[in-house]
């Protein structure tokens, strides 16, 4: 056996053009269907178990599959936010828990999800280094953007401009890093989380700057209003809280009002869940979904998609395979001159035999073996990779 | 300020050398306490955290021994603007129940993250009622700019009623904690209701006494007071260990010109020279005590009654 | 002693073509040098062919070192081939993708009953050095001249310790001054082997050098020997 692996081998090595082209396109053929089926299984796996842990989703009546994208996966596209008093309306119900979510703004490629600290027990994520997020200003990260951008408690991070071109909008704040997260293996390693009031002063909504009540800051003032004093664009504005400055820190106009993306409700039994979507399945401004419905809408399209591709995949398959055929008989045509040797000298016909099957037999086989590690490594890959794809 | 260890002016001298020996007493164990977070529960109850002593007497009233109440703010500082660490913050975020007065009374929790399903307002239910500063400087930024809040009156406990629904709120969220305890939680919160609702009838009388008769406070932190009880009062900005310079006491004798009060209120013991000062100018002080903070002997009910003792004496002696 | 080559009565036709070939007799001793000479056609190579155990005949005898070729099955006649008797090719037939040494061990690695071990590779490194290619034994035979291909050639052919070497017109795509070193390669080491030597060749400079000459133009044979042979073909001689 191993003459005739011998001979096989070098017969390959030497075309090894050949070789290669034959066995990329069998490693192709085969590597492309079952790769798409590893990553819509492990899409489906994600998406299901991410979207059946979060029972309800309240956010804007618009695209249901971007609130939940966005809300689950942190998402790029924000979808319409809601006021941060339909949280606390559905606190105020005692019908459901209520957390709220205002995903939106970016450091780098990192979402920055503002949140209550409510959330990290509820996700089940723990601190695996320094603490807990304490005061505005203070960010926990997770574990791959910690290691990713080698972020570590005691660091910064900096909230990234919306718009190059937007100076009057949210303006980059720099964030405390107090602790890091464990990995989850899900979309929170690949977040910054901050308290929602945090990521209003991202926005602008809160900011801290010097006591225009002082003598000081007369230079700032546009003009006075009674006892109401109107600060000009000279305001200098704070980029980052510390211990002396945070309590300069306000928040300008009523907080109910401010903008969020979504509240998670956790309803505390069967009747909750649906006295709820009862409450909310006629109101015009606000929808209420349930995740893991708008996800099976969702991969029933990827299924559909999938099979759409993998049919294509056959054909286009089939015809390689034919073509790959195609060459192997072209080869033994070619190889008639050495076939008569080896018969002339005194070879054996089972051993010329599987010295040419062989050959066949190892592109094949190498072939299959490459797909197989292309698939292993898009085992290995592909949830990073559908999360990273879910985040644009 | 709250917690001041001067001597009450009007006791007797019996009753404040044993005062003073219980105040040194207290006040070594206030100093001891420090801002760290408890080491744990050592018998599994709940863990609760509150903001002021009026929540903590209220929730130890009611929960008795069931649940576990921390208040880890320093002795002598106000509440109100105590500013805890990280790590006190991070004991709060992982109380079982975190109970606030609302009003925005902690000013440190606008500035804080903690877990919103743990916490209740305990003036929630009286939202409508809370007053608002009218006084002070607002800003805003630009000419369209919304203003930034100037601020409520947070020291709610003093009207006696909403005293009464802040513990109701707190009696219904350890029901919620502990139901199985409900029965016991019910009647403890009978009990304080009553002793509440004792108070609150003792000062009805006590402002029947005062028959409308202008007030001033020393800080602006008695308006339920004032607006539960009929009382007409205005404030200065007087510290109860400064004795006011001639600015303060021009600006008093303006105000009292407009506004002839005869009894000026103070948080704690002032320094006797003010005292002296005041009383050139016609006003009696006498102490009511707001006990924001854990006091120095007795407790919330002792403090009040005593609060309550002080103005029928003043009164009657006026 | 018994010849290394005795054929008798041997008859062949190809099924395709007019050409027949009847030998009635013919003997090579053992350890002789045999040309097979003649005009394209005549049948020399298909008699090399049917002594190689290649074809078989459609009657007649062929017994190569005592063993009767024509009698035996095709895989035996291929294990015989391979293990007894040493073939050298007009056009080399090498395979391309081997290396000089693997060209030369190619027997051990196509034969099931060869068995490659460390004495056949040393074997081989010593038969490349007597012929002079000791020094390119790792390159592809692609790269080598004309010469040295029909040198491994050699080698291959030799390295099983043949009785009997058939070689069908080795020189014939060789210039003059390597057609003699091949040829010279070729006498020394079959005498040194001991081993019996068939050459078809149309050279007749070379006929000088064989002890037989077997003439399938003229159905003569110039030897010493009485033996004679017939080759008639359908060339109608």
């Amino acid at each position: 056996m191993k003459h005739v692996l011998y001979m096989a081998w070098r017969y390959l090595a030497y075309h090894r053009i050949k070789s290669l082209i034959l066995v990329g396109a069998i490693a192709l053929i085969v590597f492309i269907p079952a790769a798409l089926r590893v990553l819509v299984r492990q899409g489906e796996t994600q998406l299901t178990a991410r979207a059946q842990a979060t029972p309800l989703l309240l956010g804007a009546r618009d695209s249901p599959l971007e609130l939940a994208l966005n809300s689950l996966y942190f998402s790029a596209d924000v979808p319409e936010t809601i006021e941060f008093g339909r949280a606390q309306d559905i606190a105020a119900s005692g019908l459901a828990g209520a957390i709220p979510l205002y995903v939106r703004f970016r450091s780098q490629n990192d979402p920055i999800v503002g949140t209550t600290v409510d959330y990290f027990a509820y996700r089940g994520l723990r601190v695996a280094a320094g603490r807990q997020m304490a005061t505005l200003g203070e960010c926990v990260v997770g574990a791959t953007v910690a290691s990713a951008r080698g972020l570590e408690p005691g660091g910064q991070v900096i909230s990234s401009p919306e718009s190059v071109f937007d100076l009057a909008g949210a303006y980059p704040l720099r964030m405390r890093i107090t602790g890091v997260l464990s990995p989850s293996h899900g979309p929170d390693d690949h977040a910054i989380f901050v308290d929602v009031k945090t990521a209003w002063i991202i926005e602008g909504l809160a900011h801290g700057h010097e006591d225009l009540r002082q003598p000081q800051a007369a230079g700032r003032v546009l003009r006075r209003e009674g006892s109401n004093i109107v600060g000009n664009a000279s305001v200098r504005e704070y980029q980052e809280i510390t211990p002396e400055n945070i309590d300069s820190f306000h928040f300008h106009g009523d907080v109910a009002t401010f903008p969020i993306t979504a509240v998670i409700a956790l309803p505390t039994d069967q009747k909750s869940t649906a006295l709820l979507l009862g409450r909310y399945q006629s109101d015009e401004a606000l929808q209420l979904l349930q995740p893991s419905e708008v996800v099976d809408e969702l991969l029933a399209t990827v299924f559909s998609v999938q099979n759409v591709i993998v049919a294509a995949l056959i054909v286009v398959g089939t015809t390689t395979l034919a073509l790959v055929a195609l060459v192997f008989l072209l080869s033994l045509r070619l190889r008639r001159g050495e076939i008569e040797t080896m018969m002339k000298i005194g070879g054996s016909r089972p051993r010329i035999a599987s010295i040419l099957g062989l050959e066949m037999a190892g592109v094949l086989g190498i072939g299959l073996l490459v797909s197989a590690g292309l698939t292993w490594c898009t085992s290995q890959i592909g949830p990073n990779a559908i999360q990273y794809f879910l985040r644009q | 300020m709250n917690g001041c260890p001067e001597v009450v002016q009007h006791l007797s001298v019996n009753t404040a050398v044993v005062i003073m020996a219980w105040l040194a007493l207290m006040t070594a164990a206030g100093c001891a306490r420090s801002e760290s977070p408890p080491a744990g529960t050592t018998d599994g109850a709940p863990v609760v955290y509150v903001v002021n002593y009026p929540l903590q007497y209220f929730t130890e009233r009611i929960a008795g021994d069931e649940v576990e109440v921390y208040f880890p703010a320093p002795a002598g500082e106000d509440p109100a603007f105590w500013r805890p660490g990280a790590e006190v913050i991070g004991a709060y975020q992982s109380a079982d129940l975190i109970v606030l007065n609302g009003a925005r009374y902690a000013k440190w929790i606008a500035m804080a993250s903690l877990p919103a399903s743990k916490m209740i307002d305990t003036s929630s239910a009286f939202d409508d009622q809370l007053i608002s500063i009218e006084q002070g400087a607002t800003h805003s930024h630009g000419p369209t700019g919304e203003r930034a809040h100037s601020g409520t009156v947070s020291t709610t406990w003093l009207d006696f009623d909403l005293a009464i629904a802040q513990a109701q709120a707190v009696h219904d969220a350890l029901v919620k904690l502990r139901p199985e305890k409900a029965d016991r939680f019910e009647a403890n919160f009978n009990a304080l209701k009553n002793d509440l609702a004792g108070l609150d009838a003792q000062m009805m009388s006590i402002a029947q006494l005062i028959d409308d008769g202008p007030l001033v406070t020393s800080h602006p932190v008695y308006q339920y007071w004032a607006r539960r009880y009929g009382l007409a009062v205005r404030s200065v900005m007087w510290e109860p260990d400064v004795v006011p310079n001639d600015r303060a006491i021009s600006a008093l004798k303006s105000l009292i010109a407009e506004h002839p009060a005869t009894i000026m209120i103070w948080e704690c013991v002032p320094d006797p020279r003010s005292v002296r000062l005041l009383e050139t100018l016609g006003l009696r002080s006498a102490v009511f005590d707001p006990c924001g903070n854990v006091p120095d002997e007795g407790d919330f009910m002792t403090v009040m009654k005593h609060n309550t003792q002080v103005l029928r004496e003043v009164l009657g002696g006026g | 002693m018994h010849p290394m080559v005795h054929i008798e009565g041997l008859r062949f036709r190809y099924r395709t073509s007019d050409f027949a070939l009847h030998v009635p007799e013919l003997a090579l001793a053992r350890g002789t040098s045999a040309a097979f000479t003649g005009p394209s056609g005549s049948g020399k190579t298909t008699l090399l062919n049917l002594i190689a155990g290649i074809r078989t005949p459609d009657r007649g005898r062929i017994t190569v070192d005592g063993v009767n070729v024509e009698g035996l099955s095709d895989p035996a006649r291929r294990e015989f081939r391979i293990g007894r008797l040493g073939l050298v090719f007009q056009e080399f037939e090498l395979i391309e993708y081997l290396s000089v040494l693997d060209n030369i061990l190619l027997p051990y690695r196509i034969g099931p009953a060869l068995r490659l071990d460390s004495s056949v590779r040393k074997r081989a490194v010593e038969l490349a050095g007597t012929v002079g290619i000791d020094d390119k034994l790792n390159r592809y035979v692609g790269r080598l001249s004309h010469g040295e291909k029909q040198r491994v050639a050699l080698c291959r052919a030799l390295l099983t310790r043949p009785g009997l070497l058939l070689a069908d017109e080795p020189t014939g795509s060789l210039d003059p001054a390597n057609k003699m070193r091949v040829l010279d390669l070729l006498f020394e080491c079959a005498r040194e082997a001991g081993a019996t030597l068939v050459m078809v060749t149309h050279d007749h400079d070379l006929l000088d050098r064989f002890e037989r000459i077997v003439d399938f133009r003229q159905f003569h044979e110039t030897a010493a020997s009485a033996d004679a042979v017939t080759a008639r073909t359908g060339a109608g001689r």
